[in-house]
């Protein structure tokens, strides 16, 4: 394959010289017609003069677009991005030369979603790894024209090497998933539905990353499916029951559960999806039994699996960027629009809103108050020994102690919150003892930090007064204990309308209050009794 | 050849993508011994030697002789 390169600068040097032509610098006059592929390699030139340069840069499109007209559409075309490696500016409000820039990358970046045979390389993607002074030698540069530090050449190739592949690559179809300790954290049969780590705090968070980026996937195409040694009923269960579970059943186009040879079941994954062998990636916390698919099917591939949760998110972004990044018009398309208009709504939100009101209305927050049961005991369990801010009594519990006051007839509650801009999960709880047939005590009111400030409490806790005046009960005592940590909340029950009847030696304060009336709640909340 | 000298050769070979580089080598007689190939000749033997070689005195580096005695004067 020959390659013509239509640079401004030296680059031979980081792209080789095998099978390669080299334009003169800045030079467009002679398009090679015999090449397979073209590159456009073009760097900001070093100039103090920034007005000058924004207009040398501005008239770089002229010159794409002149060449591009000659090249016609069957030949791949690749788009070095610009960069500006030499950033200098002698006064501050000098932004010409950014925006000619921008204006550059973004002309490329729309041509390449236009016309596929354009593929546009954002070459930050390189440079952002290293600090200004590395990526420069002026001392090079000065002999040579060579922009890019010479001492870059290996990672640069190495770079480059990974690009030339993307660009090769069909992308894959299909991901095929293992389950224990691949799609989530421990193992099923040994574990228990509630026992697997998934969701709440580290390891189960980045599980839940981890299907939250995997559930992505899926809506940009990428089918995904299971291959797991289990038995398919628990699973099932698993699937229904956990509820920190994002990828379902249904989120999977076909699955096999099974204790057959995981071989024999990507065959028949490949015949049921009608795909081929070799649009799979098949991913395995197990080593032996990818050696195994590796060896058997090598038309598969079989990237190692992360040993850590917490690389589980690196891990997403290499897989995507190896297998299933894609330059077809219409993902990229839509995925860029997506972003962009929820980046436009956000500013607008914010600029638009001078009262508070106004702007929690726009959040669109919705908070589940749920009865505390065996798959969210664990958590709030976990609050209570970890939350110290928000926490009217700091009262440790272990989830046992918690299970014990269930059976004891507690009424315990917790919280999910979620708004437009994301899932904050499992973060308040409430415990009530109850004194006797009319009245409960709290004993245990407790906020996450993560989700202050936005009149949550308040909600939250009026929603559970008037469940409780419901359920027939009419009156509420409570008490604030003083801590290091908890001054925020010493009048949170006065702001709720509590009458203090009384202040102990050590700060604690006792409050009671008469259930009447109905509480309204603030109609910018969806709150929801589960 | 003393450890030094084949390490260059070594760096030489690799950087022009010819096999056949020996002692006799210079930019005249050696095609891939151009001047861009000459400046990744340069960065590679700081790397290699850890040292900096000033733009003059990479000008002279023009034969193998001429490389090692520079590289034996700096270290």
């Amino acid at each position: 394959m020959t390659t013509f390169v239509f640079r401004n600068q030296t680059v031979e040097p980081f792209l080789g010289y095998d099978g390669m032509t080299y334009s003169g610098y800045g030079d467009i006059s002679m398009v090679s017609a015999d090449a397979d592929r073209y590159i456009w390699f073009y760097q900001v030139p070093v100039n103090a003069d920034s007005i000058q340069l924004a207009e040398e840069i501005d008239s770089y499109r002229g010159k794409l677009d002149l060449v591009l007209s000659q090249t016609g559409d069957q030949k791949p075309f690749i788009v070095f991005s610009l960069v500006n490696l030499f950033p200098l500016r002698v006064t501050g409000d000098q932004t010409a030369l950014d925006e000619a820039i921008a204006a550059f990358n973004g002309h490329v970046a729309q041509l390449s979603r236009e016309r596929r045979h354009i593929k546009w390389i954002d070459f930050s993607e390189f440079t952002l790894r290293y600090d200004a002074a590395t990526l420069i030698n002026w001392k090079y540069y000065l002999m040579s024209q060579t922009l890019l530090n010479p001492k870059l050449t290996h990672d640069f190739q190495t770079w480059w090497h990974r690009i030339e592949e993307e660009l090769a690559l069909k992308r894959k179809k299909c991901v095929v998933l293992d389950l224990d300790n691949t799609l989530w954290g421990g193992v099923l049969g040994e574990d228990g539905i509630d026992g697997i780590q998934l969701g709440g705090d580290y390891p189960g968070k980045a599980y839940s990353y981890w299907q939250r980026s995997l559930l992505q996937l899926a809506h940009d195409g990428v089918i995904l499916a299971v291959c797991s040694k289990n038995n398919e009923a628990d699973v099932m269960e698993a699937w229904d029951k956990n509820a920190a579970m994002v990828l379902k059943r249904e989120h999977f186009s076909a699955v096999r559960i099974n204790w057959q040879d995981k071989v024999t079941n990507m065959r028949e994954l490949a015949a049921e999806l009608n795909i081929g062998l070799d649009s799979m990636v098949f991913l395995d916390d197990n080593p032996i039994e990818r050696e195994l698919v590796k060896q058997l099917l090598p038309e598969v591939v079989v990237p190692d699996f992360p040993g850590k949760p917490y690389q589980l998110m690196s891990f997403f972004k290499e897989l995507v960027e190896k297998y299933f990044r894609i330059y077809s018009v219409t993902d990229e398309d839509r995925s860029k629009t997506e972003q962009y208009q929820a980046n436009a709504r956000r500013q607008a939100e914010q600029s638009r809103f001078t009262d508070l009101e106004g702007y929690l209305y726009s959040l669109d927050m919705s908070l589940d108050i749920i009865p505390a049961d065996e798959h969210n005991l664990p958590r709030i369990a976990q609050m209570t020994q970890k939350t110290n801010q928000f926490n009217l009594t700091t009262r440790r519990y272990q989830e046992s102690e918690v299970r014990q006051r269930l059976d004891d007839g507690w009424r315990v509650y917790c919280m999910s919150v979620s708004d437009r801009f994301g899932d904050s999960g499992i973060t308040g709880t409430i415990f009530l003892e109850p004194v006797d047939d009319l009245t409960v005590n709290i004993d245990t009111m407790l906020l996450s930090c993560r989700i202050l400030g936005r009149g949550i409490e308040e909600a939250f806790i009026k929603t559970v007064f008037n469940l409780l005046r419901l359920d027939g009960f009419r009156k509420v005592q409570a008490t604030y204990l003083p801590t290091a940590k908890n001054l925020q909340t010493a009048d949170f029950y006065d702001r709720m309308g509590m009458t203090c009847v009384n202040i102990g030696n050590d700060g604690a304060k006792h409050y009671e209050m008469v259930l009447n009336d109905v509480f309204e709640l603030k109609n910018y909340y969806n709150i929801r009794v589960l | 050849m003393n450890p030094m000298e084949e390490k260059v050769l070594e760096i030489m070979r690799e950087v022009f993508g010819v096999e056949d580089v020996t002692i006799d080598a210079s930019q005249k007689n050696c095609e891939q011994w151009d001047s861009l190939r000459h400046l990744a000749l340069a960065s590679e033997l700081e790397d290699a030697f850890d040292l900096e070689l000033e733009p003059e005195e990479i000008a002279e580096m023009t034969d193998f002789s001429r490389v090692i005695a520079m590289l034996e004067s700096k270290l």
